[in-house]
């Protein structure tokens, strides 16, 4: 098959400062793909190259096979045209003056416009349903409108491939989807090859086929969106955290970033002890050492996600062997840690035969008078056969166990110098 | 698109009461010169002449000015904003003060000429710093720093230069049309006449460097070639303008802006209307410094802005729409 764009190991910058480095990418002939990853990735530069804006300093270029150097200005525009984020001029050009413009690398410097330019820049205002407005003048529209109006000027260069360069990242949501929808329309219906540059992962997850993920001039995955836009890939190339949900039955991928928080309260000098489990604690235990709380944990089995993420986060834990249920001496050691502390917590961590007795080490606690709050609906996560953590569960509530449905109202319940002031 | 050729059409019509008008008015009094008499051929050649002149000086100002601002992309842009007109005036001065100008009826014209394509180059060497491409906003910027220098060395000349140097400096500084050397107004004439020809050529180019350099670059102009060679032409001729009539301000600025408020920015339809706007404009302007103070003469810079100014705040004032936005 024949690469519409093929970089190999091309290697660009500016003056002194390299900025990609030993790149490859191909894209084939009716492909849509993207280049994603964070500001400052080398995406642009990506784009300059191909467009021959830039020269690499080493690899090489090629447009359909030939050499990107040995193509000139005007053939270039035959083959490739692109969709800036935004298109302004100071003089008032009509927007059929601007369609024109697609023109100007394919008429001949001497040679008036002809009937057929002419019936290709009416069939471009057509494509993208301008023709109405063809006598207004471009800089009296509406944002969505000029972005039509530039890919009418594109179309009517008749590229093989068009490269957006976050063309759609000034439109709100349902002009982004009608240019969207006309680019589609142009990969569907005239094999338009679409190289296009976002930061709106969503909607290159969505539209594109291949994805190349960039970071720092190197690309650091490239495939399909499944296989590139990841939460581990995401995480280390934006250095923040990320969902990422495939929907089910439509397997669209949908990405949002968390909130990084901030601590609301200073839980300095107070120590919370925290019942987890199979990763449910891991968001508890975080937040907790973000407002300063001494933290404390067990029992968990080693090698359990919150274990993990306990020791890696120095809190103190006390452990049992792996797959094994708690033992006696694991729940005297553990409630011995909890009674040191001003509240236990009892997260969304299920219950079976193996990890119940935790909730005992809550019953001493309160016994001596200690706060203790409970993750709301303990009788749908309750795997015992004798239904026992639910039982221990009311018993604590009757002793004044509090119950939590979220980490918000949690913390403010929790002991911190605020709430002492308050006192 | 017909309304439009319409209007080029009309403009070369009024080219003709125009000639007329200013054939028939002058200092030595109004109507027809007659030619039968030896005195009536002279100032009929005079007159055609200064027809001649001012015509081909007004079109190249304006056509230059249309350029400058397409491709500079700034409406205060105009012929005389990369420094040459200080370049050219400051050769000419030393010229005149030297006593060099009045050596052939060439040493002038090619001493203001030579200096405004030297200043030019200059202008250019300082804003591409290690052989880079210049941007537009470092080309506009030497352009005013190199044209302040100079014209402060000009000053600095006329405040020393004896008294009776001094006038023809300030005269030539101011502009005029008096009738110079037919075999230069030839030169001259061709010079101009090729390099608004071949800028027409390149309108569809000049439109799409409107959008951007990087868009027109998509759009596969020669984003390089065409700002090297269309700037290039333009100093040409404005600098053929200049050794023809001296500095003659105003037309290079405010004519495109007349001339885009009729046709639009199209640089099809906006060069030779420009011209012919230009052209008819400093006719105009010379047929008045002849007789408002006739039989003395003021220089026709100083008509240009006094009486087209009123004029085409005028135009700018109907017709918004069209030309520059805001």
């Amino acid at each position: 098959m024949n690469h519409a764009i093929e970089l190999v190991n091309v290697t660009a910058g500016y003056k002194n400062k390299i900025i990609l480095h030993n790149i490859s990418l191909s894209l084939n002939e009716g492909d849509i793909g993207g280049i994603i990853g964070p500001n400052g990735a080398g995406k642009t530069t990506i784009l300059n190259v191909i467009t021959g804006i830039l020269q690499p300093w080493t690899g090489k270029v090629a447009i359909y096979g030939k050499p990107l150097n040995k193509i000139s200005p005007p053939e270039r525009a035959r083959l490739v045209g692109v969709i800036p984020a935004s298109v302004t001029t100071p003089m008032n050009f009509s927007v059929r003056e601007i369609v024109s413009m697609g023109r100007t690398g394919s008429i001949p410097r001497w040679k008036p416009i002809s009937k057929n330019d002419e019936q290709i820049i009416e069939r471009a205002m057509a494509y993208t349903g301008i023709t109405d407005f063809q006598e207004q003048l471009y800089s009296e529209l509406s944002a969505g409108e000029k972005q039509r109006v530039i890919i009418a000027m594109v179309l009517a260069q008749q590229p093989k491939i068009i490269l957006m360069d976050e063309a759609t990242s000034h439109l709100d949501i349902n002009h982004k989807l009608e240019i969207m929808e006309i680019i589609e329309r142009l990969n569907i219906e005239k094999k338009v090859t679409v190289l296009l540059i976002s930061h709106d992962l969503n909607m290159a997850a969505d539209y594109c086929k291949t994805l190349f993920l960039l970071n720092k001039g190197i690309i650091v995955a490239g495939g399909s969106p499944q296989k590139v836009i990841t939460e581990n890939n995401l995480r280390n190339v934006y250095g923040c955290d990320v969902n990422v949900h495939t929907d089910a039955s439509s397997g669209l991928i949908t990405v949002t970033p968390q909130r990084r928080l901030m601590p609301s309260q200073s839980g300095e000098g107070f120590t919370i002890h925290v019942i987890g489990g199979g990763g449910c604690a891991e968001e508890l235990m975080r937040r907790l050492l973000l407002c300063k709380y001494n933290v404390t944990c067990g029992v968990l089995n080693e090698g359990d996600s919150d274990a993990i993420l306990a020791s890696a986060l120095e809190i103190k834990t006390i452990l049992e062997k792996p797959f094994s249920p708690i033992s006696g001496e694991s729940l005297a050691r553990a409630t011995q840690l909890a009674s040191r502390a001003d509240a236990v917590i009892i997260s969304d961590v299920p219950f079976g035969s193996g990890n119940v007795s935790n909730l005992k080490i809550a019953l001493e606690s309160i016994k001596k008078g200690k706060k203790v709050f409970i993750k709301d609906g303990i009788e749908n996560r309750d795997y015992t056969i004798d239904k026992s953590a639910s039982s221990l569960a009311i018993e604590l509530l009757n002793m004044g166990a509090i119950r939590w449905q979220n980490m918000s109202d949690l913390f403010s319940l929790l002991p911190s110098k605020e709430a002492n002031k308050l006192l | 698109m017909k309304k439009r050729w319409l209007i080029v059409l009309l403009l070369c019509i009024s080219v003709i009461p125009v000639i007329l008008l200013s054939l028939s008015t002058g200092a030595s009094g109004l109507g027809m010169p007659d030619t039968s008499t030896a005195m009536g051929q002279s100032i009929f050649l005079l007159r055609k002449t200064r027809i001649i002149t001012g015509f081909i000086v007004g079109a190249a100002l304006s056509c230059a000015g249309v350029v400058f601002q397409a491709l500079l992309r700034n409406p205060l842009a105009e012929p005389y904003i990369l420094g040459i007109s200080s370049g050219a005036g400051l050769g000419s001065a030393i010229a005149i003060l030297i006593g060099a100008a009045t050596m052939n009826v060439f040493a002038l014209p090619a001493v203001s000429f030579i200096s405004a394509v030297i200043t030019l180059m200059l202008v250019f060497r300082i804003a591409s710093n290690n052989g880079n491409v210049p941007s537009i906003y470092s080309l506009i910027l030497s352009g005013v720093i190199i044209s302040s220098i100079c014209s402060s060395m000009l000053m600095f000349i006329v405040a020393v230069a004896p008294v009776e140097g001094m006038h023809s400096v300030v005269w030539w500084m101011l502009g005029n049309l008096q009738p110079a050397n037919s075999s230069l107004l030839f030169i001259s004439s061709i010079l101009i006449l090729a390099g608004i020809s071949i800028l027409w050529t390149m309108s569809p180019e000049m439109n799409a460097m409107t959008l951007g350099t990087e868009t027109a670059h998509y759009l596969g102009v020669r984003t390089n070639f065409v700002l090297y060679t269309t700037l290039a032409i333009a100093t040409l001729i404005t600098a053929s303008a200049v050794g023809l009539a001296g500095l003659i301000g105003f037309i290079g600025l405010i004519v495109p802006h007349a001339a885009r408020q009729i046709i639009g920015p199209n640089h099809k339809s906006l060069l030779p209307v420009s011209a012919l706007l230009g052209g008819i404009f400093l006719v105009m302007c010379d047929t008045i410094s002849r007789i408002i103070l006739a039989p003395r003469e003021i220089p026709v810079g100083v008509i240009t802005a006094l009486f087209g100014g009123p004029f085409f705040l005028i135009l700018l004032r109907t017709r918004r729409k069209q030309g520059w936005i805001g």
